[in-house]
């Protein structure tokens, strides 16, 4: 039984000793969107996705994803989603082909449709040929996109996707990118945190904009330029002026020094 | 030389080395006393055994009824004479060892790669970072006991000679252990480059040949480590034109006043060093890059995925998926070789001793501790191994546990089912081998095939256990997988295991013994069944006991998940 919103997050707060990386944090997503989350490093981004699957889990407040409660239900939840991390581990010892298996075994996708998916992805993002290597052998691109693949293997509601265009190749972030407005006219809902604003400003429906671990300001591109009170600019000014970071003249003239 | 440079690679790898783990940090304060504690320890352990050896030559010395006793100068000087070449040879057992574990941890430390950093010094602190692992902790313990037993008995001076040739024998092995890491990294490199599943068995079983030749030499040599020891300094004048004994004849010539020798031996030894460290350089410069393997197990073309019989035989696809990818895990990485070479260690030392490779004795005899240690010690330790690191092996990727739809009762069955597949296809090797080579009858033959069976089944359950509870997924230099404490933790416990399982067969193997020495005493095969039978009650209960134990730890694991 799913809710209207794909991820609802109540007061979700997360402490590691003194250092709160998120803080009372209240945000709703609804199904079918694609959302993103934007911010400086360190502002809790990465803490908040990781919180959506359980693989961290909150200090207070609560998390529920496609109508389920993450810390009770922890494992029908994750058969409901794909999760890109931010720097893949990945077994290095399995080759491409054995880790997008045990990835199709592991969320039970039937054997048929298990082969067709594999090949047709390994196919897209141009890993045929190299399937049959160790991972290990991989560069940080080709992880990428065994990572990605494994994430949209299952067909999962929810993807929640850290970075997810870091190192790839123009070709693949372009159909990575297609890819996601598809899946949403599936009503696949997308939660992706990237430091590369025109990504986000061509591909998200509405943008969150996280700094020290609180959001600081939410909504759509309209909405934000209301917010930031900078009609007709891009998000990269919107972005510094929220986090109170655009006047960067001065740390350039220091450095020149 | 920028010593500078030499010092901060050197500083590099030592700390690496003691990052903190199996916690989630965010700040790493070191405290110097404890990070330090190896060196401290061995200082005070030196500290005293020279206490002792000063208490015991003072009582023996003072001993009226020894009068006849040579000097104990002399006795004295004839000990530290051979502690260069002690040290120069158990230092280098211990660095090869740890570089051996250690091997491919460079691709971690190619950041020196493009620094402004010359071979030269790359060369030095990694020496260095050798160095100041054991072998400056053997050399630590050995210096002070001397010092200390020399000053109560006026032989300072040669005391400070001996500990300087200490630190110099320690450099030496250091420096030979950096020479024989670089070729190891060519080798490993080369068998990397070729492609191909071959290239996995070719390093496996080359691997496995050097660990089994390397046990054979070192059992073979501890054997008579004593007679070895006392004849040390005959050994070293006669091998004079070997390197590795220059050390110990410099400062036994300087000893004896035989200056000019002294000195030809003192000169032999600074080049030979030189020499070694320009080898060092030079192969580093050559071979020292790392280079990333690139194994392709299959070839390109349709994929065809497989179903494998694990799902006939009730299996869930996940924790079918598990066991298949531990299954790779396991015969494909490097780390995890230690695993499979103990048990086969096992097998091979009994047969050995039995051979009368290492002890002399007559070959093919059915001495029942070897039968007991063939049948029982290589799937008992394989159980216990496995089950010790089957949880910290996932490593830094366990996030794809984590991450994924598996159930507490998933990853304990697939785990269990792995670690007692693998265990009882060692004792049916061992046992087959322990049955052809000392024939046991038919009725020992099954007990003993039963009983070890039901060992592995208690064993792997609770070592599994301490597995969950001390599993260590940092990867720093190399996987760890279980912390320290808790593998120590769990020789007791698993002995305790075992001897529960045990136990019931003691009052049989008993009444056996004293049948030979009693008439009328006789072990009878009811009782044997009834033995067995109870044994292998014990053993299920044991093993369901851990078994909910570790799914209440896997959930707390899942539940915990801090990536």
């Amino acid at each position: 039984m799913y809710s209207q919103y794909a991820v609802e997050l109540k007061d979700a707060t997360k402490r590691y000793n003194e250092i709160v990386a998120v803080n009372k944090l209240n945000l709703t997503i609804t199904t079918g969107e694609i959302f993103g989350l934007l911010g400086p490093n360190g502002s809790g981004k990465s803490t908040t996705l990781k919180m959506l699957l359980g693989l961290v889990q909150p200090t207070a407040g609560s998390v529920t994803v496609l109508g389920l409660d993450v810390q009770k239900q922890p494992v029908e939840v994750k058969r409901l989603v794909g999760y890109v991390p931010e720097s893949p581990n990945i077994y290095e010892f399995l080759t491409g082909i054995e880790y997008l298996d045990f990835i199709a075994d592991i969320y039970g996708v039937p054997t048929a449709e298990k082969k067709q998916r594999i090949t047709e992805y390994l196919k897209a993002l141009q890993l045929e040929g190299r399937e049959g290597d160790m991972i290990n052998s991989y560069s940080d691109g080709m992880k990428k996109k065994i990572s990605l693949i494994s994430a949209f293997l299952h067909k999962p509601k929810l993807l929640i996707l850290d970075e997810p265009l870091n190192a790839l190749d123009p070709r693949s972030a372009r159909i990575v990118k297609e890819f996601l407005y598809e899946l949403k006219t599936q009503g696949v809902t997308s939660i992706m945190s990237t430091h590369v604003l025109e990504i986000a400003q061509a591909l998200c429906d509405r943008i969150g904009i996280m700094y020290q671990g609180q959001l600081l300001a939410l909504g759509n591109m309209d909405e934000l330029r209301q917010r930031a009170s900078l009609p007709q600019s891009g998000l990269e000014d919107i972005f510094l002026r929220l986090t109170g970071t655009e006047d960067l003249r001065a740390v350039v003239e220091e450095l020149m020094k | 030389m920028n010593w500078k440079n030499v010092f901060f690679l050197m500083q590099v790898e030592r700390k690496s080395g003691r990052l903190i783990r199996g916690k989630k940090a965010t700040r790493y304060k070191e405290n110097t006393i404890l990070a330090y504690w190896p060196y401290w320890t061995a200082a005070i352990i030196g500290v005293v055994g020279g206490l002792i050896a000063n208490y015991i030559a003072s009582a023996v010395y003072s001993s009226a009824a020894i009068s006849n006793l040579p000097s104990l100068s002399h006795e004295t000087i004839s000990v530290f004479v051979i502690l260069p070449t002690i040290v120069l040879a158990t230092s280098l057992v211990f660095t090869l060892f740890q570089q051996i574990q250690l091997s491919g941890i460079k691709a971690s430390t190619q950041v020196m790669y493009w620094l402004p950093v010359t071979w030269q010094e790359h060369t030095l602190a990694s020496i260095f970072a050798n160095l100041l692992g054991l072998p400056i902790g053997i050399v630590l313990g050995f210096t002070s006991g001397i010092i200390i037993f020399s000053v109560f008995n006026g032989l300072i001076l040669q005391a400070l000679l001996t500990t300087l040739a200490l630190f110099v024998a320690a450099f030496m092995a250091s420096s030979i252990t950096e020479i024989l890491r670089v070729l190891q990294v060519r080798f490993v490199g080369a068998v990397y480059k070729s492609s191909g599943r071959a290239a996995i068995w070719v390093r496996f079983i080359g691997s496995l040949l050097f660990f089994i030749i390397f046990y054979i030499l070192y059992f073979y040599v501890t054997s008579g480590v004593t007679s070895f020891l006392q004849n040390l300094t005959q050994v070293q004048s006669a091998l004079w034109y070997l390197p590795l004994v220059w050390l110990a004849l410099t400062i036994s010539y300087i000893f004896q006043g035989l200056v000019l020798q002294g000195a030809l031996f003192i000169s032999l030894s600074a080049l030979f060093i030189a020499g070694l460290y320009y080898l060092a350089v030079l192969l580093n410069k050559r071979f020292g890059l790392y280079e990333p393997p690139a194994i392709t197990i299959q070839k390109s073309g349709i994929y065809t995925p497989k179903t494998g019989i694990l799902g006939k035989i009730g299996f869930s696809s996940v924790e079918g998926a598990i066991i298949r990818k531990d299954l790779r895990s396991f015969t494909r990485r490097r780390e995890l070789l230690g695993i499979y070479i103990a048990p086969i260690i096992m097998i091979i030392i009994p047969l050995m001793q039995s051979l009368g490779v290492t002890s002399g004795s007559a070959a093919g005899s059915a001495n029942p501790v070897f039968i007991a240690i063939i049948f029982f010690l290589p799937a008992s330790f394989m159980a216990m191994l496995l089950g010790e690191t089957l949880i910290g092996e996932e490593g830094q990727a366990v996030w794809r546990i984590y991450a994924s739809p598996v159930s507490p009762e998933n990853l304990v069955k697939s785990k269990y089912f792995f670690l007692i597949l693998f265990s009882t296809i060692i004792l049916l090797v061992s046992g087959t081998i322990g049955t052809l080579f000392y024939r046991p009858s038919l009725q020992n033959t099954i007990t003993i095939f039963l009983e070890a069976f039901f060992v592995v089944l208690a064993l792997g359950s609770s070592s599994l256990t301490i597995g969950f509870k001390g599993a260590d997924f940092s990867q720093t230099r190399r996987a760890r997988m279980i912390r320290q404490e808790w593998s120590l933790i769990g020789l007791p416990v698993c002995a305790l295991v075992g001897a529960a399982v045990l136990a019931p067969l003691v009052p049989y193997v008993i009444a056996s013994f004293a049948s030979s020495f009693i008439p009328g005493l006789t072990a009878s095969t009811f009782n044997l069944v009834i033995s067995v039978v109870i044994s292998g009650v014990i053993s299920l209960v044991i093993t369901a006991v851990f078994y909910r134990i570790n799914i209440e730890m896997a959930k707390e694991l899942l539940r915990k998940a801090q990536v």
